[in-house]
């Protein structure tokens, strides 16, 4: 095998030569083919989030519409109990429709009064408020009165009576004073 | 043999060394590779320019639709939250109790001799439990049996609409006064009753089954 003679100069510039060498390839993954390769990999990230997105999305759009066509009733229904309450704070309405209510009745003098109100503890309601009420009805007699209480319970859907009073009027022992603990349900606005 | 002088030794030598030249050399060399490293790169360049190209149509078409679906997930969202809100609001109005027909009950089991006073109802344990206490007088020449009958005719009614119905007396007494019922004298009682029961309808037992033909 034939021996590489060298001379030191010789010996000098193949070092030289290395050490260009390493310094291109070092130039070229550190400032052109590396970033090129990131910029690259980053599209085809956002691209596969936008396609998976974009799929995704005709589903969305599909369940939604099913969801509108499923929903009807529901819609109804919510809107009809919204419905059932007035705009405004419940102190302000309540107590005069008691009134009205037991006096189509023929029931007068009722009186409602706030006793609390509180948030219901279910989180589906928790734009809702479950207020407590208290209504005195200072005579009444049995049979008026139960078909009242019926008439309200049916009226008011998301009224419930918690409490229920009867007593008789010494001096008038055919007529009641009764005293009603109601709940209701209101939407918060 | 005639004497061969080579006078251009060292000028062939040098020729020689120039052309050995391991800088020269090492210089192609790198051209090579930097020719074939830019080739590379031109190749991986074309390919992310393609690339960021498909990604330019896949974000228009994204921006196009985006809105509508923005929009139907909200919908969707609202619809989701309408229809629970429904589904436990319509709970709560199922489990209601209703005393119009506890008191109409309570009335039909109350015979002329047996006045009630007082009544006290109250739901229970989450609206599942009714407790109701009464009280009233009951007159005949046995008062206690006319308060007793009115006590079983209540478990009876009651039964029929309601489950785990309990009525016990709280106090029965007999009273002093004489009290005069159609021309007849008749003692009374003082009676207080305390009812719970379940809203829920009893259950009603299960039919037996058919005895199969031998």
């Amino acid at each position: 095998m034939k021996k590489l003679n060298l001379r030191k100069d010789q010996i000098q510039k193949i070092g030289l030569s290395l050490m260009g060498f390493v310094f291109l390839l070092y130039v070229y993954f550190s400032f052109f083919l590396g970033p090129l390769n990131r910029s690259r990999n980053a599209t085809l990230q956002a691209m596969s989030d936008r396609q998976a997105k974009l799929s995704s999305s005709k589903d969305d759009l599909t369940r939604a519409a099913t969801l509108e066509r499923d929903a009807k009733n529901a819609t109804t229904r919510y809107a009809a109990l919204r419905a059932l309450n007035p705009e405004g704070a419940p102190i302000a309405w309540f107590p005069p429709r008691v009134k009205v209510f037991f006096a189509n009745e023929q029931l007068d003098k009722a009186v409602a009064r706030l006793e609390g109100s509180g948030s219901l503890k279910q989180s589906e309601l928790s734009g809702w408020a479950k207020y407590q009420w208290a209504i005195d009805l200072p005579q009444a007699d049995y049979a008026t009165l139960g078909k009242a209480i019926a008439d309200l319970e049916n009226a008011e859907p998301l009224l419930t009576i918690t409490r229920l009073t009867i007593s008789t009027l010494p001096d008038q022992p055919q007529y009641q004073q009764v005293d009603l603990r109601v709940a209701n349900v209101i939407q918060k606005k | 043999m005639g004497l061969h002088l080579n006078l251009l030794h060292e000028e062939i030598q040098q020729q020689r060394d120039r052309q050995r030249d391991p800088l020269k050399i090492g210089m192609m060399v790198l051209a090579g590779i930097g020719a074939l490293l830019f080739l590379y790169y031109g190749w991986n360049a074309y390919r992310t320019i393609e690339i960021k190209s498909r990604f330019a149509n896949v974000d228009r078409e994204w921006t196009k639709i985006e809105p509508s679906v923005t929009a139907a997930q909200k919908r969707a969202d609202e619809l989701t939250g309408i229809i629970k809100t429904t589904r436990v609001l319509d709970q709560y109005i199922d489990s209601r109790f209703f005393w119009g027909p506890l008191l109409q009950k309570i009335a039909r089991c109350i015979a002329p001799n047996a006045q009630l006073t007082s009544f006290q109802g109250a739901l229970l344990e989450d609206n599942k439990s009714i407790g109701v206490s009464i009280e009233g007088v009951a007159a005949g020449r046995e008062p206690r049996a006319v308060a007793e009958d009115l006590r079983q005719m209540l478990l009876e009614q009651l039964g029929q609409s309601y489950s785990d119905v309990k009525i016990e007396f709280k106090t029965l007494e007999d009273l002093d006064t004489i009290v005069n019922i159609s021309g007849s004298n008749m003692a009374m009682a003082h009676y207080a009753l305390t009812i719970t029961f379940n809203q829920n309808p009893p259950v009603k037992p299960a039919a037996s089954p058919a005895k199969s033909k031998k």
